[in-house]
């Protein structure tokens, strides 16, 4: 018998108790069988044949991997993820049925977790990166035979709230936002996230709402200015970056956040008092702080600013309590119970308000009222229920499939939170406290209020559309200077272009936030709009690199044009001395015209400020930027949603803070289309030195064509070579090795057509001085009609945003992000109902969201 | 996921409430009986950039020995310890951008500016992880304007444990104080320390109740997090175990702690603490921030009356306020060198086991592309670094070798710090650690 034949006949054989077995097969059931009688015969049929014997595939041998254990982990985590994509075995090689398919990798995942469980556990299968190892037909297209579904839901869980929401959270406490103005939406507003600064950093500010006068300048600013970072880490690099059991709060956190709590519950006592240094300090009159500030350089210091006497801050029941003498029960009981809600977001039950009033009592017979009241609350801030969101259903009924469906406080909570990331508005808070958030149409009717209202702020939504698309990360890529230089971009002040980038992410958050507002065809308008939400530096970001000849027809015409224009200007000085020279003389011979004498010296003031002009334009020419095409936009003033003043606005070295006014603009046709052309998502997915086609095509492969890459294996060196006078493409011909393309073919010719732009995302025609290539593929995406070449990425773009494929893997990725999971299987239904939803209301994000968070999926928890 | 190590070293770094793996109390005493040397290494980090011409010898061009050579003004406090100094110019930070200050990318070896975020661990965090484990393993101390330490008394700007995870430095020697010795300390810092152990208790209580309902995986992640408090509080009983011990080398508290009468009063009490935390044992790693990473400070105490900025807008070289601060730091190093001689270890002192890496975070001056970054080292970390030279480097190795160097004379062998190696095509003209400083 042939190798061929015996394969074939042994796939017959596993094919029939394959069958066998699928009657009875349910997702996520646990498959109880041995090693040597399911695993082993798995991999004997279809795996030893290439992975055995003297030189095996890939150098990996599977003949004596045993049964799962800590030393083979790594190779059946690899078998796993093989397996499970459907890379293998080999369709040309060898045959196996889904359900087998299924059953094996479930059966791995099943002995992994067990056998890590105290190394470390076994947790790639929850990775959201890996979602697309189920294949995307069986949710989407007709379940084979043999594969039984069972209702679904989540599992009961915590979820610790993430940095945005706890710093949004502790913001609510010392700082008013404004209320949202229809007239001027996008603005920042209360109930939108707390932007990161001028640097990226995510940090909460103290009083800068106040701040009158400071002295010096922007540097002197930051450093003067009260401000705490983030507490709570995130380390994901992006993607669904919120799943509940990617964190937790170590103790290092805890205890940071104790003394910002101290800090925080001062200052919403004191106000501005309790940040600086003398209370001359909080005048609205600067000038009468002036005469007593200290001598010296008060720059950076916290006495080089003034606040104003007005409030700004809320006053809470921890003012009342501290302004008023002594200690009474219902103060501190108030205190205590306005502090809980606004940082778990529920009401304390007797209980808990007793046990910390005790702790604030204990606290004040130590230290005395003001210290003992501000260290007793600041426990508060470590309450469980304030760092983490429970969804534990301890008090509902279970169903009879032991699902038990979330209710009241922990479905309010939850419904907020999906949206949300201040407290529930007075409507909700009513309607959980009323007993009315209980049933899936208590949370359609809360949803679509929610929805309904552009004055309640949903940031969680904006939040899902940068973790989808990854455009936020731009200005966090570290730009080597001299390449950076090379991109066209003005590298004088190398921290301009991250500044540029964090600009870049407000108008991109923007522009999503106005495709939302329409709320039609989401995805494909995100995919292929031509609107630009343009701040001015975006003159230069959208513009387009100029070829060699451009460039030199530019530099020739802008030579004239300096040399004309300094021409004109030497004449202008010229006569302006001459002037100057006539009065003097005037005067000379007549010393006591006063006439001349006046004109005289304005002659010479507007000599000085023309000279003063003109050295100025020459700097300016000789700065200006003659290898680009400034790209010029015009349209309405819009506004984009940027940090309070973090730097001070004026200075030699800096532009100073964020600034929201944005135009919305037009992009040049042929160059740009949708945001994976903007700057913001160019750069994101961009390296020190170049374009990143590999992670854009990964990008593209993962997140529209729902395909899934496996790991880089350890043993790859995934290095390109160091070729400087050689193109990315050119270079990248080592991933083209048979072990490498493999894998490499699903990324790389998705990445390459981003080639018509440069790692600044400036668009461009030739590359080292020659034609650009900016060609590409679409392989094996699944869905026939997209394969094939294209010619560029907008080609390409184009292509995908017609495909029902990907507005398909884009409500998966929505599902991900809003139940804090992977998609099973048992899945399958509400994936497509909530597909449905969005196709057949026109491409809706509020059906989408209606759907998913009706959703048993959502409702639902089931107990371990 | 978080490991219990990793863990401990998160609470140490960012509260100072310290506790560690071994929790034993002899690990305290000074003369360690364990199999491993106890060893230790301190980073000095003034702001406003380290001009070389501060720091190597007039005429000293070349590598060589400084047994002959005079060492310059500013430095000359370090001329009796000369045989224990290392001076090396020519290292380079260009990739950290610092301007004013490369912030965390100082001792991170990446790039820093103000306001961005760590994007990885600095090295005096990773080197607290490998070194013979201490009850807590990282402690950052800043120095600053009093206004600033006042208002201010933790910042975060050098140092950190990870991508997005800054560590905080401490600057208030009062609440220094209470972390480090609030068990034997009295008056207010005893009331203020008993206040805080009690909330810390109840807290610890109340969280643990509260995780009773979870499922298997979500205790196991909650359970750190009530973990983290049942260590804190453990650690101050083990603390309190060895009060005796600790009474030996903690500072006595004075009219500096509660009435300064210039900033220096507090620069100096924090420095004492800092110390005394490594004579009694109780860390391993100490990062002193002198300027705290930004570019302000304050010397009034040293007679310096201009302030912040304008400091660092001056050249160093002869400039008497520049020699005045520069000396006041080398008085400093000279401190720290003496008190750890004074501790036996082993067969001889605990500087015979530790290392000081002198330098700024911000190059070689303020306004600076990074190109020249001088480091001085004293000490040799138990003969593992060459002492009593200056080396003159090429510029074209970036500091993370140095900071390589570090980890492999800690243990751990490594090639590179924070540099991938498409980096270190463009910023790195070897591989491996500074094998100029390595015996």
């Amino acid at each position: 018998m042939s190798k061929a034949q015996l394969i074939l006949v042994l796939t017959l054989c596993v094919g029939l108790f394959s069958v066998v077995q699928a009657q009875t097969y349910t997702p996520g059931q646990t498959v109880d069988r041995d090693f040597k009688g399911f695993a082993h015969k798995f991999l004997n049929t279809h795996c030893i044949d290439c992975h055995g014997g003297s030189d095996p595939e890939g150098s990996l041998s599977l003949e004596d991997l045993g049964p799962v254990d800590e030393v083979n982990a790594a190779v059946w985590k690899s078998v796993w993820a093989q397996v499970a994509l459907g890379e293998m075995p080999p369709k040309d090689v060898s045959e196996v049925e889904v359900v087998q398919r299924l059953q094996f990798s479930d059966w791995i995942v099943h002995q992994l977790s067990q056998e890590m469980e105290d190394k470390g556990g076994f947790n790639a299968h929850r990775d959201p990166n890996k979602g697309n190892y189920l294949d995307h037909d069986l949710l989407f297209g007709p379940l084979p035979e043999g594969i039984k579904l069972a209702p679904t839901s989540s599992p009961a869980r915590i979820w610790r709230v993430t940095p945005q929401e706890h710093i949004t959270r502790l913001n609510e406490l010392i700082n008013k936002e404004p209320e949202f103005d229809p007239e001027k939406p996008g603005l920042r507003t209360h109930g939108d996230v707390v932007p990161t600064n001028h640097g990226g950093e995510l940090k909460l500010y103290f009083g800068t709402d106040r701040i009158t006068k400071w002295v010096g300048g922007t540097v002197a600013y930051a450093t003067a200015v009260k401000s705490v970072p983030a507490v709570l880490s995130s380390d994901r690099k992006h993607g669904l970056e919120n799943y509940p059991e990617f964190y937790t709060v170590n103790s290092s956190e805890a205890t940071q956040i104790l003394g910002k709590a101290e800090d925080i519950i001062k200052y919403m006592v004191d106000g501005p008092l309790s940040l600086v240094g003398m209370p001359e300090q909080i005048t609205d009159d600067p000038a009468t702080y002036d005469r007593v500030k200290p001598r010296g350089d008060l720059r950076g210091l916290p006495t080089a600013i003034t606040y104003s006497t007005e409030i700004a801050r809320p006053l809470t029941p921890v003012y009342d309590l501290m302004k008023e003498e002594g200690v009474t029960d219902e103060r501190l009981c108030a205190a205590v119970d306005y502090l809980f809600e606004a940082l778990t977001f529920r009401p304390a039950s007797k209980e808990e308000s007793d046990e910390y009033i005790t702790i604030v009592r204990q606290s004040i017979e130590k230290l005395g009222k003001e210290d003992g009241v501000v260290l007793g609350l600041s426990s508060i801030f470590l309450d469980r229920d304030a760092l983490f969101r429970p969804e534990l259903v301890e008090n509902g009924k279970p169903d009879r499939h032991g699902r038990v469906m979330l209710q009241d406080w922990e479905l309010g909570l939850a419904v907020n939170h999906a949206l949300r990331y201040v407290k529930p508005d007075e409507e909700l808070r009513k309607a959980i406290i009323e007993g009315r958030m209980r049933t899936r149409e208590d949370v359609r009717r809360e949803v679509e209020r929610m929805l309904a209202d552009d004055s309640i702020r949903k940031p969680r939504i904006l939040r899902f559309f940068r973790d989808y698309f990854d455009y936020d990360l731009g200005g966090y890529i570290c730009k080597d200077t001299n390449s950076l230089t090379e991109t066209g971009i003005n590298t004088r002040f190398v921290q301009h272009h991250y500044r540029a980038m964090f600009d870049a992410t407000a108008s991109t958050d923007r522009l999503v936030e106005l495709i939302l507002q329409e709320d039609k065809d989401v995805l494909k308008q995100l995919l292929t709009t031509d609107k630009v939400v343009a701040y001015p530096t975006d003159n230069v970001y959208f513009g387009s690199k100029l070829n060699k000849a451009e460039r030199q027809a530019l530099a020739i015409k802008a030579k004239k044009a300096a040399e004309a224009q300094a021409k004109k200007e030497e004449a202008k000085i010229a006569e302006l001395e001459q002037k100057v020279d006539d009065l003097d003389s005037q005067l000379k011979a007549n010393p006591q015209e006063k006439e001349t004498q006046r004109e005289l010296e304005r002659a010479e003031k507007t000599l000085a400020a023309e000279k003063k002009r003109v050295a100025a334009a020459k700097r300016q020419r000789s700065s200006d930027n003659s290898s680009i095409a400034e790209a010029k936009f015009s349209g309405p003033e819009i506004y984009a949603r940027v940090s309070r003043r973090s730097f001070g606005s004026h200075g030699s070295f800096s532009n100073g803070s964020m600034k929201p006014e944005r135009v919305l603009g037009t992009a040049s046709e042929g160059q740009r289309l949708g945001i994976l052309t903007h700057p913001s998502w160019l750069v994101s997915h961009s390296d020190a030195m170049d374009n990143h086609a590999i992670l854009r095509g990964r990008w593209i492969r993962e997140r529209l064509l729902g395909g899934g890459v496996p790991d880089v294996p350890v043993t790859v060196d995934a290095m390109l070579p160091d070729e400087p006078h050689n193109t990315l493409r050119e270079r990248m011909r080592v991933t083209k090795e048979n072990y490498c393309w493999t894998c490499h073919q699903k990324m790389d010719p998705l990445g390459l057509p981003f080639e018509m732009y440069n790692h600044a995302g400036l668009f461009r025609t030739s590359e080292l001085d020659k034609p650009v290539d900016t060609t590409g593929e679409i392989i094996n995406s699944g869905d026939p009609t997209l394969d094939g070449p294209v010619d560029n990425a907008i080609d390409m773009i184009q292509k995908l945003a017609e495909s029902e494929r990907t507005e398909q893997v884009f409500v998966r990725h929505a599902f991900r992000f809003w139940m804090g999971r992977n998609e099973t299987l048992n899945d399958a239904p509400l994936l497509q109902e909530a597909y449905c939803a969005y196709k057949d209301s026109g491409g809706s994000m509020k059906a989408l969201l209606t759907s998913l968070l009706t959703s048993d999926t959502f409702l639902f928890r089931t107990k371990n | 996921m978080l490991n219990r190590r990793k863990m401990l070293q998160g609470v140490a770094a960012g509260a100072g409430a310290a506790f560690g793996l071994s929790l034993n109390p002899q690990r305290l005493l000074a003369s360690s009986t364990g199999q491993s040397t106890p060893k230790r290494i301190i980073f000095f980090m003034q702001n406003q950039g380290f001009d070389p011409q501060t720091c190597i010898p007039e005429g000293m061009k070349q590598s060589g020995s400084l047994a002959k050579a005079k060492l310059p003004e500013p430095i000359s406090a370090l001329e009796p310890y000369k045989e224990r100094l290392h001076i090396i110019n020519g290292l380079h930070g260009m990739h950290t951008s610092p301007s004013h200050s490369a912030f965390f990318g100082a001792l991170g070896g990446y790039r820093g500016s103000d306001g961005v975020p760590p994007s990885a661990p600095t090295i005096d965090y990773e080197l607290s992880k490998i070194l013979p484990q201490t009850l807590l393993p990282h402690l950052c101390i800043g120095m600053d304007s009093l206004g600033n330490m006042k208002s201010k008394p933790t910042i975060a700007t050098l140092s950190a444990s990870g991508a997005g995870q800054p560590i905080f430095m401490h600057s208030n020697p009062n609440h220094l104080y209470q972390m480090l010795y609030g068990g034997i300390s009295s008056g207010d810092i005893r009331l203020q320390f008993e206040a805080r152990s009690n909330l810390l208790d109840q807290v610890e209580q109340l969280a643990a109740a509260e995780g009773k309902s979870l499922s298997k995986l979500d205790h196991q992640r909650y359970g750190q997090y009530v973990q983290g408090f049942k260590d804190v509080n453990g650690l101050r009983d083990r603390l309190n175990t060895v009060a005796d011990h600790l009474r030996k080398f903690a500072p006595k508290v004075d009219e500096r702690y509660t009435h300064p009468e210039f900033e220096t009063d507090w620069h100096d009490v924090n420095l004492e603490l800092g110390i005394s935390a490594l004579t009694s044992g109780i860390t391993n790693t100490l990062t002193i921030a002198s300027g705290r990473g930004e570019i302000f400070g304050s010397w009034k105490g040293l007679g310096v009356e201009k302030q912040g900025h304008d400091l660092g807008h001056m050249g160093q070289p002869d400039n008497p306020i520049w020699i005045k601060i520069r000396q006041y730091n080398s008085r400093m190093l000279v401190r720290i060198m003496e008190s750890l001689e004074s501790v036996p270890e082993g067969s001889g002192t605990m500087m015979d086991h530790t290392l000081i890496v002198y330098t700024s975070n911000n190059a070689d001056k303020q306004h600076t592309n990074g190109a020249n970054w001088p480091v001085m080292l004293l000490g040799n970390l138990d003969g593992a670094f060459k002492t009593g030279c200056f080396t003159q480097l090429d510029g074209k190795r970036p500091i993370n070798s140095l900071y390589t160097a570090l980890l492999r004379a800690a243990g751990k062998n490594v090639d590179r710090f924070n540099m991938n190696e498409k980096m270190a095509r463009k910023f790195d003209s070897g591989t491996g650690p500074l094998k100029e400083v390595l015996t």
